[in-house]
């Protein structure tokens, strides 16, 4: 379950670096398209069908990462913990999957409070650096539980 | 191995139940805990793999509802979840929507056969796999005179969903709204339906598929309808401009370019603009217009305009007035920064204006008038109340819009008797507009943001709700029948943002998926 744990929250870490890499890459597509003569606005926006320009793919990745899996992620992540024998495990579930929910919302929200866009990059950093830290310190509770087996049995659960 | 000591029964069994309790038991049950709910949230957003739009939701009667001959009052608020039909069937044999058509004997004024096809679009240069009507998109304009009795016969050639023809803005009897699994099955390849209604308002409307809306009319299955008034217009010259995207690329009428319209020096242009996409269209020109109609129906001494641009919503139609120049210049009637309807007898062209920063409020445009019913006493008053949270829908996960709080398919069914004077408001609390669209009816806009509209009367069938407004709107439930009442994002609309209004006593026979495999959305 401590592999499972790490590797949970190591792919919540990575996803969040996968969402900033797409969004860059389709706003920097966008802005070629745009200095190639495009015209982008909400009727563009909401057209179906091949893309205006390749780039709008990141859009659709973020979305979907967005959406579907990094909260699956984190709420794996959050159910492992609760099998994981590891202090603090389910605490930092906890606060990835709040940060995960927290990061949904302000992503909907900055559509039309644009600041809350702002917050949503500044909360993907501290998700990334949360989500890091859970599965490095499970990672450093293994190796000390490996130097000090009298410290896992001093742990209650 | 000290680590695994603890895992052997050494000690009292009190002390071994509680670390089993420890150990498993309390993660099991956190697990269950929050699988649970979500398995409960995810199976009720589930569509039975056949449904009447009759079971979907439930009724909401509105409020201030009068004593009606039934004994069977409505007074106050009610709703509840749909338990399977509306009280009023158990009283008396439903009518049907089948039921309601346009005199059948009557011979028709005007009689169009359209074909639709499933092919590859050629557009601005990119080929773009989409839908035709009669081999182009758009489809063929269909011109009507006031009064006239359209026909319209339609066949499917090769579009393997199926297709359905709406007549977006048109008051048309029920059954002929073209509605799949509501109005009519979806007409398979091969298949045949005969629409008839009557051209009773003059004005500029379209039609478009409702069967996979989404995915068909982003592909082009749509088309221009104008209904001339039998005295003819006060303009010279009268063109359609039909704005799409397909694929990204912004077309007038169906081409990737700018649409030139020959006009003599000094002569009146009417410009029939219709924005067939999902998201607000804003219009603006070189010099002054005067807005005529909005939504098919007739500003009321529409005052000459300049330095604002129009917003046409999704769905929503713009007639515009422009004078063509004397000077030897042109004139531009911007449809996005895009494209633009040229207006050019010497020829030349001009530079793209600039996008104006005010636009015109239609709450305050043209002159008030009578507008045939008294909109302050309404005999019922709706909400429509559009929010956007996390659940599930259809079972997938996701951020939701919401109609009064709840998800689809738990959305309001609002009743109405035939004569209502109904009021309704509407609030988007989502973050995003909403091109709001009912049909079978024209509403008239009595207030937004509270403040009372002083201009002309302003009626639309299709309303652009930006975030954090809220509209109040009235309308005379004069067409009996099952009509949507959904956002014409087509997007949204798919995404469940779909409501309908129903009159007492109406049933359908039409199924959603089905044998016919109806999917108006």
């Amino acid at each position: 379950m401590r592999t499972a744990y790490k590797v949970l929250a190591y792919l919540v870490a990575a996803e969040v670096a996968v969402q900033a890499m797409v969004m860059v890459w389709a706003i920097a597509g966008l802005g070629k398209w745009v200095a190639g003569g495009g015209v982008f606005d909400k009727g563009v926006m909401e057209s179906e069908g091949s893309p205006p320009f390749p780039e709008v793919a990141g859009i659709m990745v973020h979305v979907f990462n967005g959406f579907f899996v990094i909260p699956a992620l984190a709420l794996l992540l959050l159910i492992v913990s609760f099998f994981t024998k590891a202090r603090g495990g389910i605490k930092w579930a906890v606060i990835v999957f709040v940060l995960v929910i927290i990061q949904g919302l302000l992503g909907g929200l900055g559509h039309d409070f644009t600041l809350a866009g702002a917050l949503h990059g500044l909360n993907a950093l501290a998700l990334f650096a949360t989500a890091l830290y859970a599965a490095r310190r499970v990672r450093a509770a293994t190796a000390a539980a490996v130097e000090r087996p009298e410290a896992r049995t001093a742990a209650p659960v | 191995m000290t680590g695994h000591s603890s895992r052997r029964p050494t000690k009292a069994g009190v002390t071994n139940d509680s670390r089993w309790v420890l150990r498993v038991a309390l993660p099991v049950v956190a697990t269950l805990s929050i699988v649970a709910p979500l398995a409960w949230l995810w199976q009720d957003s589930r569509v039975p793999s056949v449904y009447s739009v009759m079971d979907m939701g439930y009724l909401d009667y509105g409020v201030g509802v009068m004593a009606d001959t039934s004994g069977g009052g409505h007074g106050g608020h009610m709703q509840g979840d749909m338990p399977g039909h509306v009280p009023g069937h158990e009283m008396a044999t439903p009518r049907l929507v089948t039921d309601m058509v346009a005199d059948p004997p009557r011979p028709a004024d005007v009689r169009v056969d359209l074909v639709t096809r499933q092919q590859m679009l050629s557009v601005g240069g990119r080929s773009i796999s989409g839908f035709t009507v009669n081999g182009t998109s758009p489809g063929p304009e269909i011109r009507a005179t006031q009064g006239q009795l359209i026909e319209v016969h339609l066949r499917n050639e090769s579009v393997a969903d199926g297709v359905t023809l709406h007549w977006h803005g048109v008051d048309v009897p029920n059954a002929m709204d073209g509605v799949a699994g509501v109005t009519q099955d979806a007409v398979p390849v091969g298949g045949e339906f005969t629409y008839r209604f009557g051209a009773d308002q003059a004005g500029t409307y379209w039609y478009h598929s409702h069967q996979v809306s989404n995915p068909q009319v982003a592909g082009g299955l749509l088309g221009s309808l104008v209904v001339a008034p039998k005295a003819g217009i006060a303009q010279q010259v009268d063109v359609s401009a039909v704005a799409h995207t397909y694929g990204g690329v912004r077309t007038i009428n169906g081409k990737a370019e700018d649409l030139r319209v020959p006009a003599k020096p000094g002569q009146r242009v009417r410009i029939r603009v219709t924005n067939t996409d999902n998201g607000p269209m804003k219009a603006w020109t070189t010099g002054s217009y005067r807005l005529l109609a909005t939504d098919g129906t007739e500003v009321h001494q529409p005052t000459v305009v300049s330095g604002r641009s129009v917003t046409l919503t999704a769905g929503g139609r713009a007639d515009l007035e422009v004078t063509a120049p004397r000077d030897g210049t042109a004139f531009r009637v911007q449809l996005s920064k895009a494209t633009a309807v040229i207006i050019s007898p010497s020829g030349v062209d001009v530079p793209v204006p600039a996008q104006p920063a005010d636009e015109l409020d239609l709450l305050t445009y043209g002159t008030p008038a009578p507008v045939g019913f008294d909109p302050a006493h309404p005999t019922r008053r709706f909400e429509y109340r559009i929010g956007r949270r996390p659940g599930f829908v259809k079972g997938r996960p996701g951020l939701w819009w919401s109609i009064n709080g709840r998800l689809f398919p738990h959305v309001p069914m609002y009743v109405v008797r035939e004569g209502d004077v109904v009021a309704m408001h509407i609030a988007n609390h989502s973050g995003e507009v909403h091109p709001m669209h009912l049909h079978g009816h024209h509403v008239v806009v009595l207030a937004r943001n509270g403040v009372p509209a002083s201009g002309s009367p302003w009626w639309v069938d299709s309303l652009n709700v930006l975030p954090k407004e809220s509209y109040d709107i009235a309308f005379v439930a004069n067409n009996p029948g099952i009509w949507m009442d959904h956002c014409h994002n087509l997007k949204h609309a798919a995404q469940g943002m779909i409501a309908h209004l129903m009159y007492e006593g109406f049933d359908t026979p039409y199924r959603i998926a089905g044998p016919a495999d109806n999917q108006p959305e």
